[in-house]
């Protein structure tokens, strides 16, 4: 136990000897983890917050099945339970005649023009909020045919276009990402991989002498996957921090745009989990790019 | 606890049957070698540059596999020797060079220690057994100042120093005076043999035809790659004779 504990004792020494020895190409190494995870942390930060901001126009989402004049209020009630158990179905709302009249007076900015008729021409309806895997054309075609021809409804009101836009806006922002990731993930593996290969070749004197000795392939390598992961490590948190910095600075104007366009602007910084994501990410990344540096070195 | 192939008393720590090594089709640096070298054996290594001295050394310490034929060091087949076992069998085989291999930016007793490093040798006693080498080779003063600082016969006596740390019981040295002047020479082949009368299999690749006389060991004369010539010690080594 002792023999394993003085292994790593040397291993982590070897490795602060390594970075100490080669500060430059460990800066590099730890600059280039940064700029990646900068660009695949800033993406999935977007990707993240236009999620949101769709998922919150998602929510909005609803159809709206306009009842008949005539209907009961058992027929009604009956709707509703009927039209709830629907697939897709989050809740149904019923919007009496009355407060159709009342939504409509608020949105007109008053009675006047409805003042002329003897009754109130508004139909009473039930507002069908869907759930979110039902937000898509797919699904609504499935409950509008659920719901087509049901006693007391006369008319199914649905923005199809703004279902579909909506959907394929979430598909493609999410595939953009992942594409992007997998790339610049990509590249900084082998930008990694060649900064610790520049080290392995730099200290190729040492590699010899130490095979001289009799070192087993895991005591050179470890202090090197060390090295690795310290820089990964640093790397991360660099990021971590420089995104942080340009959220905060961003975040005002992006606010008031948002805002201007959209009325909303819910913006969010990463939580602590995947603040802790991103460092671990680039320790993973600074390991994987050792190992591919040593395997590809035969060391 | 250290873990080591037991080899019975008196078997030969190297023996050698019919090895050739053959880096280009046709053309052997080592052709059709028999050898077998007894425990605590000396034994000179000599021929002209391209002989084979530098190959031979280097299939003992498994730098190598040979081309044709079975090589037994300290037990353990060398063909057959898979990538993860060849350390282990270095840690029991000290290798000296003439360009002294060693770190430059590395103190003395860092240097030294390397061998006892890779075993995972827990630092104090690391440090007592680096001290005490440095004290055989008579730089235990210098053990913290770094190689370049040193004179050529000091920075031999280092890694001298290195490869005997972990008392091995074979010790090869390729030309490991061929820098140094005649008499720095005789210091480190003093010490060389100062190792092989503990018990320590000592083969020295030499071109210098003054130490073969002068130390009187076995001789092994390489020519295109064959032995041509075993001239037996003129006195045989204390080792040799158990």
């Amino acid at each position: 136990m002792s023999r394993v504990l003085n292994l790593i004792a040397i291993a982590i020494a070897n490795s602060v000897r390594g970075i100490r020895g080669a500060t430059t190409t460990s800066l590099m190494a730890v600059l280039t983890i940064s700029i990646v995870l900068v660009l695949v942390g800033s993406a999935s930060l977007l990707v993240d917050n236009m999620t949101g901001i769709l998922d919150e126009f998602g929510a909005e989402l609803q159809l709206v099945a306009y009842l008949e004049n005539d209907v009961s209020k058992q027929a009604q009630r009956e709707l509703v339970e009927h039209v709830s158990a629907a697939p897709g179905v989050d809740r149904v709302e019923f919007v009496s005649k009355d407060e159709a009249l009342v939504r409509f007076e608020e949105l007109a900015g008053g009675a006047e023009l409805l003042a002329g008729l003897d009754e109130n021409p508004l139909p009473a309806s039930l507002e069908i909020h869907l759930r979110p895997e039902a937000r898509n054309a797919d699904a609504i075609a499935i409950l509008d045919a659920a719901l087509d021809g049901l006693p007391g409804i006369d008319e199914l009101a649905h923005g199809q276009e703004w279902i579909e836009g909506y959907g394929q806006a979430v598909s493609m922002v999410r595939a953009g990402a992942l594409v992007l990731s997998m790339v610049l993930g990509l590249a900084a593996l082998l930008i990694v991989a060649n900064t610790i290969r520049l080290a392995l070749y730099a200290r190729r004197d040492e590699l010899e002498i130490l095979a001289l000795v009799g070192a087993s392939r895991t005591f050179v390598r470890v202090p090197f996957m060390m090295e690795g992961i310290f820089q990964g490590l640093l790397g991360g948190l660099f990021a971590l921090l420089l995104i942080y910095g340009a959220f905060e600075l961003a975040l005002p104007q992006v606010r008031i745009g948002l805002e201007l366009v959209l009325g909303r602007a819910d913006l969010h910084f990463f939580s602590t989990a995947e603040s802790i994501s991103l460092v671990v990410l680039g320790a993973g990344l600074g390991l994987l790019g050792a190992i591919t540096a040593l395997v590809g070195g035969r060391t | 606890m250290r873990r080591r192939t037991l080899t019975a008393a008196g078997e030969p720590p190297v023996r050698m049957y019919h090895v050739s090594k053959s880096y280009m089709a046709g053309q052997y640096a080592l052709h059709d070698v028999s050898l077998e070298v007894r425990r605590g054996e000396f034994i000179f290594l000599t021929g002209a540059s391209g002989a084979g001295k530098t190959t031979l050394l280097e299939l003992i310490f498994a730098e190598e596999t040979p081309s044709e034929g079975q090589i037994l060091v300290l037990g353990r087949n060398v063909a057959r020797l898979g990538a993860g076992a060849i350390p282990a069998l270095r840690r029991r085989v000290g290798v000296v060079f003439q360009d002294f291999k060693l770190l430059a930016e590395r103190t003395i007793e860092e240097n030294v220690r390397l061998a006892l490093d890779v075993v995972g040798t827990p630092r104090r006693d690391a440090r007592s057994r680096v001290f005490a080498m440095l004290k055989s080779v008579g730089l235990q003063h210098r053990r913290f100042h770094h190689p370049l600082s040193l004179s050529g016969g000091e920075q031999q006596r280092v890694a001298l120093a290195r490869a005997l740390v972990n008392e091995p019981e074979i010790l090869l040295a390729d030309e490991p005076t061929g820098n140094l002047d005649p008499e720095l020479t005789i210091e480190i082949m003093d010490l060389i043999v100062k190792a092989s009368t503990r018990g320590t299999t000592v083969i020295v690749a030499t071109h210098d035809h003054s130490l073969i006389e002068r130390y009187g060991k076995r001789v092994l004369r390489l020519e295109g790659g064959r032995i041509a010539e075993d001239i037996p010690a003129a006195t045989p080594t204390a080792g040799a004779m158990a």
